[in-house]
């Protein structure tokens, strides 16, 4: 295949700066998605317990 | 052109990883499913309620994804869907399906171990009738495909029901064949102005097959059988007089609306008059009348 595989090409500075900051947004959202869930499986264990299921 | 070059290097962000899960579907997911939950009768302690929605809208986002990793061909060729994620080449089609599948798992997961295993069980069976029997069998091979589809998104009200009572009695049936009724009138009515997208596309849309005018005639006859089923609730004392006023009060107007496009016999889209307003009223009749089962059931309590 005479194409160039994007994915595997080197980054030039601009395009890691954009991959960089586009991992660090998912790596935010994905903390505060965990967090949310840690709490919520702490609530639910809480009203479990209350209710002696 | 390759899709890598559009992906940014395989990495998908968060907001199309968002887009994914059709958030617009989603609200209309979540505005049901909680109908049900509150028409229910018996107690539901707020925290389970709460993962009880949250779980389903978790298992219509999964279900959302998996429809759209298979259907990544067919939406490039729409103009309405050709700016999704997958046809325009933000996000590669591996990255949707793992995110369907293991959302589809996660949410499964999270209703059998927060709320009961008989509405997760339930929640399983949606994901899997849209996503497979729905999407990958039934689609592409019948024009009747809108009415199994239709199925599909009846499931949440029934699901929220089930996450308060652990069963399924004939209320949630009833709610259940509102919106099963309800899909045929609203998405032909959005079909018959969009022909031309569905054409191109080669998806068997009911105007494509069949011919605009047995469409408008297949509207009113679906209208008429909604009106019969939304006024069931009522007629059957499932559902007190709020219920019954709305429901009767609206439906008629839908059959006014379904015959006017039953009467229509113009051909181009611009003219459309009636399909175009009998889909917009279709979206408000289906709120209203699930805000009235709410209410109705309010008023009760």
């Amino acid at each position: 295949m005479s194409e160039i595989d994007n994915d595997k090409a080197p980054m030039s500075p601009e395009e890691q700066k954009v991959y960089q900051a586009r991992q660090k947004q998912r790596a935010i959202i994905m903390a505060c998605l965990l967090l949310f869930m840690v709490v919520l499986f702490y609530l639910i264990t809480i009203v479990k317990i209350g209710s002696g299921s | 052109m390759t899709t890598a070059s559009h992906t940014f290097h395989g990495l998908a962000s968060a907001k199309d990883l968002f887009a994914l899960t059709k958030p617009r579907v989603m609200s209309l997911v979540i505005f049901t499913a909680l109908c049900g939950l509150l028409a229910a009768p018996g107690p539901i302690h707020p925290v389970i309620a709460f993962t009880a929605i949250l779980a389903i809208s978790l298992g219509a986002g999964a279900s959302a994804a998996l429809n759209q990793w298979y259907e990544s061909d067919i939406d490039a060729i729409m103009q309405r869907t050709s700016q999704r994620p997958l046809p325009a080449g933000r996000m590669d089609r591996d990255t949707a399906l793992h995110f369907g599948v293991g959302l589809s798992f996660f949410s499964v997961l999270l209703m059998g171990l927060a709320v009961n295993w008989f509405s997760a069980i339930f929640l399983a069976f949606s994901i899997f009738f849209y996503a497979v029997v729905y999407t990958i069998w039934l689609k592409r091979s019948t024009p009747q495909n809108i009415v199994i589809g239709g199925a599909a998104g009846a499931f949440p009200p029934a699901i929220g029901w089930a996450a308060v009572t652990g069963d399924v009695t004939m209320m949630p049936f009833l709610l259940f064949a509102i919106i099963f009724f309800w899909t045929p009138p609203h998405f032909w009515a959005l079909a018959l102005f969009m022909n031309s997208d569905y054409s191109k596309a080669g998806v068997p849309m009911m105007p494509v097959v069949a011919g605009r005018q047995s469409t408008r005639n297949q509207i009113f006859g679906y209208s008429l059988i909604l009106a019969a089923v939304a006024v069931a609730p009522f007629a059957l004392g499932l559902a007190g007089v709020v219920y019954g006023g709305v429901a009767i009060v609206l439906s008629a107007i839908f059959c006014v609306l379904g015959w006017r496009v039953c009467r229509s016999k113009t051909t181009r889209p611009d003219d459309m008059v009636a399909e175009k307003r009998l889909f917009k009223f279709s979206i408000l009749y289906l709120f209203a009348l699930f805000a009235a089962v709410v209410a109705d059931r309010i008023m009760v309590a």
